[in-house]
């Protein structure tokens, strides 16, 4: 009751959007399309990831649009499997089409090895994509710097990693995200890395508008158990850093009165 | 006559459009993008957009991902 209170208190804006839920999911790796929907649901996310793909004509795949229409989500597709700036554009556009939609998670990862972001290709993409009435999210290292030039070229938000995709390490870049989140006059979404709950309270706790999680839902052993228990993290965190967290100091401040009550007599 | 749907040769009827292209394919129209020769068609334009011999689909569908 508390949560859903703070949460309609406390929305995100995005561009033209208001998300009650600072939890942004993908919808890849799951094992089948209902254990996707039942964890999607049980995240309580508003918006969803998704990518493009040139059809194979032999092998077609589930169509996962509709069911995801039908529970109302609002669609991210990505930029996946862009390896420079002109096919990034070039799928931007094409998930316009597909989709009906202008928002658009940049992301430009030519390794595929650590599926890094390259951030030059990035820029250029995302000074593009911004100019042409996208709403631009892009996927990017935890680069402060970058990220600026990114706010100026009129992204929407910023997707700073917090270790490579798929690699449940956590908040490895967690310095920088902090520098990024400070200097942001638009909302940073830690995405890539968060493995468990707690990185994502973290997350949230150091101050992220958001964070997107896929892999560490997909691939639990129970999808829907663990995407509940990313939703009461996001809360929690969120809760925490609205509340404003205690300081650290190296050493103890006793939490009881100091009395000399048990030496005594 | 022929064309080519991402690389493959498709015999189609003649004045065939993208729209009825995509019906025939079985692909569903939701979720498709279409380019023709490396041009995005717009959806709106798919009733009315007459496929020529030889031309070059690009047929691509939103799928699952992070």
């Amino acid at each position: 009751m508390l949560f859903n209170k703070m949460q309609s208190s406390d929305p995100l804006v995005i561009a033209d959007k208001i998300f009650t839920s600072r939890l942004f999911t993908g919808t890849g790796k799951f094992n089948d399309q209902q254990t996707m929907i039942a964890a999607l649901e049980a995240s309580q996310s508003e918006l969803v990831t998704m990518a493009l793909k040139r059809i194979d004509m032999e092998h077609k795949d589930d169509d996962i649009l509709a069911p995801l229409i039908k529970n109302g989500m609002n669609l991210l597709p990505n930029t996946s499997g862009a390896r420079n700036a002109k096919e990034a554009i070039f799928a931007a556009q094409l998930a316009r089409e597909a989709l009906q939609t202008n928002w658009i998670k940049l992301e430009i990862h030519p390794d595929p090895k650590y599926l890094l972001p390259d951030p030059i290709e990035t820029l250029k993409a995302a000074e593009f994509l911004a100019r042409d009435g996208f709403v631009v999210l892009p996927y990017v290292h935890a680069d402060p710097v970058l990220c600026k030039h990114l706010e100026a070229a009129g992204c929407a938000a910023v997707m700073p990693l917090g270790a490579p995709i798929g690699s449940n390490k956590g908040l490895k870049t967690i310095d920088f995200l902090q520098i990024i989140i400070e200097q942001a006059n638009i909302p940073v979404i830690v995405d890539a890395g968060i493995g468990s709950p707690s990185h994502a309270a973290l997350a949230m706790e150091l101050g992220a508008d958001a964070v997107l999680v896929n892999t560490a839902m997909a691939v639990a052993g129970d999808p829907v158990l663990m995407s509940e228990a990313f939703a009461k993290a996001v809360q929690a965190g969120r809760q925490a850093y609205l509340a404003g967290l205690a300081g650290q100091v190296s050493h103890a401040v006793a939490s009881s009165p100091l009395t000399a009550f048990l030496q005594a007599g | 006559m022929n064309i080519f749907v991402n690389e493959q040769v498709l015999t189609i009827p003649v004045d065939c459009n993208i729209e009825q292209l995509l019906l025939l394919l079985e692909s569903p129209l939701k979720g498709s993008a279409v380019a023709v020769n490396q041009h995005i068609i717009s959806r709106s334009k798919w009733a009315e957009y007459t496929l020529n011999e030889g031309d070059q689909i690009s047929l691509f569908q939103a799928i699952a991902g992070g």
